[in-house]
């Protein structure tokens, strides 16, 4: 067996190119913070970015001007407000959109897993339908003669997660809310997984129901504890709700939001800094939040 | 018992009276916000029967602590399943969800809701978060209940953007064609419940000490006086006020 574990620099750098499709994991709980905001520091360009509901990630990809074009059901800062970076960038007209919705962007990444072009959907056929989307296909079943909208498959090139724990081999273990995490990865040609912590091969023999992501699927794992703060991981980590909530008033303002990206991304050399930035207070209530390690059922 | 809704604020009368509306229901698709405090507080009171369903894939969920997305700690937190969310869409498209509950920023007469732009889709006033699981939700629930602040500015004869589409003569036929659900019945607001019709919205009954000049204020659609009674409230939603106090 392959020992895949890699450094964050190495696993963007081996596996990323520019004008990348790229799937991004994370429905609330596991986003990928750390592992993504590498594409930043690389200036990876021209990158096409997906999933179903997308948080503060996306709006800060956005804002850094690497991503050319987002696919997406929703895109905010969920109960707090707008994705405000994405609202400038639409009006300005400098990135392209596919707007869907978060089933069909779910059903879009099954019909790639499945390796079929499309899944016929009842959804997509009445309502306004976003102009760039107007591509969108009716079909007709052959046995009932129901009308259906044919929800074409999204194959990204590439799959960025974050779990619990993996082996060094890429046999990922992942619990709690998953929303389309595993679907996208398993869609996409190749996966980078951020985990919390890596375990041995006889740990995930243990519990291998755990297992949702098998070694032979998996380009490199890296281990980033704290990876998917300001987000949780369930058995770690509780959200940092307030972070969301003061990302509103700092995306609002353009010279403030490039701030907060020199201190969160661009200056941030590793993730044993990222969770000196976090803080040992923070840390520590987070720990002790819902889902965190000091309080599980 | 005499209820005084005025003591409540707005959310939490909207809240108050849609989990009236989930009685007799088994499941329920449940986005963040007012829909899933309406829902929490059925649960905890007049429906105790009711599973919250959450397009993140939680299943029997009882969120007793604010949450902001619909995967965070507190709707995973106490959830007697998760699961993903194509199973979650894939169990709502099969017909297998009872009742829908969902907010937008703006409704039309006939229930179509907007919460991708106002203005005009390509040069847009607002870009706002586009339809997340709401569009699905809208065309697939078989019971669906829409909830509104009563802010005039958000009801309007005609939605900027129809993201989820609604009911009424027109709509109906053709979700027939497409063996789709009739869409929204019921809407309320915190001060009124209105029920579809083929022509739109007809205002069905209010809440206690409200007159019709208030439940209609600055609403665009032609409305007649209600057609039913005050609305009652089981004593024991408000008891359950306090647990979902946040």
């Amino acid at each position: 067996m392959i020992d895949k574990t890699s450094t964050v620099q190495h696993a963007i750098k081996n596996n990323v190119n520019a004008g990348d499709t790229i799937f991004i994991g994370g429905f609330g709980h596991l986003i990928p913070f750390y592992l993504s905001h590498e594409l930043i520091r690389q200036k990876i360009v021209d990158l096409t970015i997906c999933r179903s509901g997308a948080d503060i990630l996306f709006d800060q990809l956005i804002a850094s001007e690497i991503v050319k074009k987002i696919i997406f059901g929703y895109v905010g800062n969920p109960t707090v407000g707008l994705s405000h970076s994405f609202s400038r960038a639409y009006k300005k007209k400098s990135i392209e959109i596919e707007e869907w919705t978060n089933q069909s962007i779910i059903m879009r990444l099954h019909a790639a897993r499945m390796g079929v072009s499309f899944v016929p959907s009842k959804i997509l056929q009445i309502g306004d339908k976003p102009s760039n989307i107007a591509y969108l296909k009716q079909i007709t079943c052959p046995y009932t003669g129901h009308k259906f909208s044919a929800i074409p498959a999204l194959k990204p090139d590439i799959a960025l997660i974050h779990a619990q724990c993996a082996d060094k081999y890429g046999n990922v273990q992942m619990w709690g809310i998953d929303g389309d995490t595993i679907e996208g990865a398993l869609a996409s040609d190749k996966i980078i997984v951020s985990v919390e912590k890596i375990i041995s091969n006889s740990k995930i023999k243990e519990s291998p129901e755990k297992t949702v992501i098998p070694s032979h699927r998996v380009s490199n794992i890296i281990e980033l504890p704290w990876g998917a703060y300001p987000s949780y991981v369930s058995g770690y980590y509780s959200r940092d709700d307030d972070h969301y909530i003061e990302y509103d008033a700092t995306s609002r303002d353009e010279d403030k939001l490039s701030s907060y990206l020199k201190n969160w991304v661009h200056d941030v050399r590793n993730i044993k800094e990222y969770k000196k930035i976090i803080g040992n207070t923070k840390i520590k209530e987070l720990e002790e939040g819902l889902c965190g390690v000091k309080n599980e059922d | 018992m005499k209820i005084d809704y005025r003591e409540y604020s707005p959310n939490k009368r909207i809240a108050i009276i849609a989990a009236s509306e989930l009685v007799g229901h088994k499941s329920c698709f449940v986005g963040i916000g007012i829909p899933s405090d309406a829902a929490c507080l059925a649960k905890l009171s007049v429906e105790p029967e009711l599973n919250l369903i959450y397009e993140s894939g939680a299943i029997g969920a009882l969120p007793l602590s604010k949450s902001y997305s619909t995967g965070s700690p507190s709707i995973a937190h106490g959830a007697d399943m998760i699961t993903d969310s194509l199973t979650v869409f894939s169990d709502l498209q099969a017909g297998r969800i009872d009742v829908g509950l969902l907010s937008a920023a703006q409704i039309d007469k006939f229930g179509n809701l907007n919460s991708t732009v106002i203005g005009g889709y390509d040069d847009p006033k607002i870009r706002m978060v586009g339809s997340g699981g709401a569009h699905d939700i809208a065309c697939l629930i078989p019971n669906l209940i829409i909830l509104m602040p009563h802010d005039p500015r958000r009801f309007v004869d005609t939605v900027d953007f129809a993201t989820s589409p609604g009911s009424g003569r027109d709509i109906k036929k053709i979700r027939e064609q497409l063996n789709l659900p009739e869409g929204p019945s019921v809407l309320i607001t915190d001060k009124a419940k209105f029920i579809m019709s083929d022509d739109g919205w007809l205002l069905h009954s209010m809440l206690d000490n409200f007159t019709f000049a208030e439940a209609t204020e600055g609403l665009p659609w032609s409305l007649k006086p209600p057609i039913s009674g005050p609305i009652e409230t089981d004593p024991s939603i408000i008891s359950a006020l306090a647990q979902i106090n946040y």
